[in-house]
């Protein structure tokens, strides 16, 4: 492995130096300029056992020390209370000056979590809105060059080095996505155009189709991304007139609902088929119980071509259209009303619904670690009851969020995810009841916790050993 | 020195292995044992494909009754062709198969032995509840092919309990019943003949082996094939009882249960909507009684006799199970059910190359569907409608042109429609719980 990544470093300083010679000087000038709205946050996730330390990079977007981090540079699974000391790195600058950053939450509509610089470390940081084009909502032009920033690894100080490409491409995804040549910027740092005017965030790669040899499976298909540079960014555009939903809690509330399970875009065949012309369509597979959706007079199966008037744009892959669908939601608040058109027999329907307030997420669900079992339950919330296809209206039992390797809850075969209905033989109606019931075996120095525990529709009884 | 150890280890195995090689008994076995060369078809990647395999089988009766697995000699056996002792070939018919136990009952061509007048030896069997751990056996058949071999091993276990059993190509097997554990050499080939003790009685039907492990080979117990045949050649298949629990092993959990040792079953999880879920029957119950007679599942080994207890009732009969719950016992009665696959009935539509099977019960309980209509899609062929619109195996096929789909006959007949007038066909499909549409076209 060391010995790779250095072959790596040696190859990339000879690239970098080629680059040198072509480069103008004022684009170095300009790089450092802008390496003001560019930072990494380091933080820690909290697991029972142990922490992560985990390092993304992010975009200054005020004078206040805000920053924005792309959705992926926190797992879905961390909730808000297990993220601890975030600390901000200045690119180029001495490991041992850092400045303390507080999390405020992720935004449900574009998805980016937002951290806060504290004040005393705000000084020499500058808002990227600060490289505004003229015309912020412009977007660059085909073949156009372009250059971005990328960020090497903390050994070497977060060193700054220059990215540059030529535009290759624009799609909807539904985000506003450029995709360059190649390696236009690190993931979550910033793209300029050659007159130095902000014009994306790295996003990630572009999925190019390699072929891999291996000696097991020839020739097989497989999609290589480079976790550190991006080809693939997200345009200003978009980016502009989004920096102000700063979430004032962790979770992104108020979060909109619609309430449908599987959204599944018709193919072009299919649109044809159903005279769509050049507009497209949505199946809905299934409508959770008691949601928006259903008390909107929706019907699984039923087709949605358009959304307060407007059909669906033919956005490319159709997977994306879904996905446009549910961007719209989230863009609304809860209590808005919005009409969509669903074919259904053939027959055209104009029904209006009214967003509700999503459910509790699985984030947001209270949980609690027994040590002495080895196991983490967390409360029981209303996509958990979705996903195994029971009635919603039901949010018993309590889900095992982690077992501990080789724990009493680990030997008897419990597993993440699993969904425990009885514990010593009582029906488990709440998690406070599920609480009570865990404390009230621990203490009690009864040699074993008898659990019933559903998975994937079958139920087990499982006895878990406690050490003696 | 060297010489006398020699000397004495060659006597040695001369004494060991002269039981079977004397034996007459063991003599006529070999002479019951046959080769057998099946070609069957299979609906498979969309179209209707043969292929061919080789295993083993023994004659059991004077009229020529052959046993053999059920996965040697499918229900879509084609060519059954059997080699006798003298190395003659005859072929032969399927008469029973039954995919629970793993075993299949041919006959061999009666008018053909008579006109060619070929003879045959019929093997006797012994007492498979009998045999004790370390006992010596032999396994005798066709591996990879090679005609009559022998192979030498001792019982290793008499009674293995197989947790996950999920059978071939799909079909579920050995719930019903224990296996014989042996280290004779058994090989692909050897399925479907018999594993006999010196004497040449046959003890067990060999089944299967673990692949990468050496020397641990299983074969159905004799007992457990006695009685299957008796039903396969009387009927041609064995219909079972199903009432929907799924037991578990008690071993550890009486205390809890405040039960005496080796007393009751425990239920760990009962099929929504069969017979005991209906009856009110739950998981973590615990069994006590079938009609008055009392269950003992503390070990695994235990549990599929049980199972075998509710299977052989007659479908339709009323079962009274005492069940403790807490600390209240009470009595369910419940009707079973027949017992089905989750393999359900297989057909092609070839013009879309498009393999299909029908959904079956415990098909749509175990992938969660919330009922057994639509056709599962178990194969697509390149290239042809099905495949360039976008279908794949695990679809769940559930409208064709807005005709609800429940059965492989539903299909077939918009098929049969759309091949007198080829025109775009639109299709629902369910893959997972996601509904798609997808489009057929000529």
């Amino acid at each position: 492995m060391k010995l790779s990544y250095l072959k790596i470093v040696s190859l990339f300083i000879a690239a970098l130096s080629s680059v040198h010679v072509t480069v103008a000087a004022t684009t170095s000038e300009m790089l450092a300029e802008r390496l003001a709205s560019v930072v990494v946050v380091e933080f820690a996730i909290e697991h029972e056992l142990d922490r992560t330390v985990n390092y993304t990079n992010g975009i200054v977007i005020d004078n206040d020390g805000t920053v924005i981090l792309e959705s992926s540079a926190i797992s879905d699974r961390a909730t808000p209370e297990q993220l601890v000391d975030f600390k901000i790195y200045r690119p180029g600058s001495p490991i041992t000056q850092y400045a303390s950053a507080d999390y405020l939450g992720q935004d449900g509509y574009t998805t980016w979590h937002f951290v806060k610089v504290r004040p005393e470390g705000r000084g020499g940081l500058r808002p990227i809105t600060d490289f505004a084009a003229a015309d912020p909502a412009a977007v660059p032009a085909m073949g156009e060059n372009l250059w971005g920033i990328g960020l090497r690894q903390k050994d070497e100080e977060f060193a700054p080095y220059y990215l540059s490409s030529k535009l290759s491409l624009f799609q909807r995804l539904p985000q506003l996505t450029g995709i360059a040549l190649g390696s236009i910027a690190g993931r979550g740092c910033p793209i300029f155009n050659e007159a130095g005017e902000f014009v994306g965030v790295g996003a990630s790669g572009f999925g190019q189709r390699m072929m891999i040899y291996s000696q097991r499976r020839r020739g097989e298909m497989s999609v290589l991304l480079n976790p550190d540079e991006a080809a693939g960014f997200r345009l200003a555009a978009e980016i502009f007139p989004a920096m102000g939903r700063i979430p004032d809690n962790p979770y992104g509330r108020p979060l909109p609902w619609f309430g449908i399970d599987g959204l599944d875009p018709v193919g072009p065949e299919v649109a044809e088929f159903l005279g769509l012309g050049s507009t497209t369509g949505l199946v809905i597979s299934e409508l959770m119980s008691g949601s928006p959706a259903e008390q909107g007079g929706l019907l699984p199966r039923d087709i949605i071509i358009a959304l307060d008037g407007v059909p669906f744009p033919r956005l490319k892959p159709d997977t994306v259209v879904a996905a446009h669908l549910m961007r719209e939601v989230l863009k609304r608040e809860p209590g808005e009303t919005m009409t969509l058109t669903v074919l259904r027999d053939k027959i055209e329907l104009e029904l209006p619904i009214a967003l509700g307030d999503a459910p509790k997420t699985p984030k947001e669900a209270d949980r609690n670690y027994f040590e002495e079992l080895g196991i983490t339950v967390r409360e029981t919330v209303f996509s958990d009851v979705v996903a195994r296809r029971e009635d919603p209206a039901n949010l018993v039992g309590v889900i095992a969020h982690f077992i501990k390797p080789s724990s009493p809850a680990g030997t008897a075969g419990l597993r993440v995810d699993d969904w425990v209905k009885e514990i010593d033989g009582v029906a488990v109606e709440s998690y406070d009841q599920a609480l009570e019931l865990f404390a009230e075996a621990e203490a009690s120095g009864r040699p074993e916790v008898v659990m019933l525990v559903s998975r994937g529709g079958e139920t087990s009884v499982m006895r878990v050993k406690v050490d003696g | 020195m060297t010489r006398l150890i020699l000397l004495l280890t060659g006597g040695i195995l001369l004494a060991t292995t002269s039981l079977a090689e004397t034996s007459r008994g063991f003599k006529k076995l070999l002479d019951a044992v046959v080769r057998i060369d099946v070609r069957e078809f299979a609906y498979e990647a969309g179209s209707k494909r043969f292929q061919s395999g080789v295993g083993s089988g023994v004659i059991v009766s004077d009229d020529g009754l052959i046993l053999t697995n059920a996965h040697v000699v499918g229900l879509r056996a084609v060519d059954i062709n059997v080699t006798l002792a003298n190395l003659e070939r005859v072929s032969a018919e399927l008469v029973g198969w039954d995919h629970w136990t793993d075993l299949a009952l041919l006959r061999l061509d009666q008018a053909e032995l008579a006109e060619k007048g070929h003879d045959f030896a019929v093997a006797r069997f012994g007492d498979s509840d009998d045999l004790a751990p370390g006992e010596t056996v032999y396994a005798v058949g066709t591996p990879h092919g090679l005609t009559r071999t022998v192979t030498r091993g001792i019982i290793s276990n008499p009674r293995r309990f197989f947790a996950d059993s999920r059978g071939v190509k799909g079909y579920e097997t050995g719930q019903f019943n224990t296996w014989l554990q042996t280290d004779a050499a058994i090989n692909p080939g050897n399925s479907g003949g018999p594993l006999v003790t010196s004497d040449g009685r046959i003890v067990g039907i060999n089944s299967r082996g673990y692949s990468g492990a050496d020397n641990l080979g299983f074969a159905i117990p004799s007992s457990t094939a006695r009685r299957v045949m008796a039903g396969l050649a009387a009927d041609g298949a064995i219909q079972r009882s199903y009432i929907g629990i799924v037991p578990g092993a008690l071993r550890d959990l009486e205390d809890f249960y405040d039960l005496e040792l080796n007393t009751g079953m425990l239920i760990n999880s009962v099929d929504p909507g069969s017979p005991a879920a209906e009856a009110g029957i739950r998981g973590g119950d615990i069994l006590l009684k079938i009609d008055h007679s009392r269950v003992d599942g503390r070990f695994p080994e235990q549990l599929p006799p049980i199972k075998n207890r509710i299977a052989v009732s007659p479908v339709g009969t009323s079962l009274t199970l005492r069940i403790k719950r807490g600390d209240t016992t009470t009595d369910f009665d419940v009707t079973t059910e027949e017992l089905v696959s989750r393999v359900g009935d297989e057909s092609v539509v070839e013009v879309w190359g498009l393999s299909i099977r029908e959904v079956s019960r415990p098909f749509a309980r175990e992938n969660q569907l919330p009922d057994d209509d639509g056709v599962l899609v178990i194969g697509v062929q390149r290239g042809f409608p099905a495949a360039v619109a976008g279908l794949s195996s695990g679809d769940v096929i559930t409208k064709i042109n807005g005709t609800p789909i429940a059965s492989l006959n539903d299909v077939l007949a918009e098929a049969e429609h759309y091949q007198k007038s080829p025109d775009k066909v639109l299709l629902e499909a369910r893959r997972k719980f996601r509904v798609s549409l997808y489009v057929l076209k000529p």
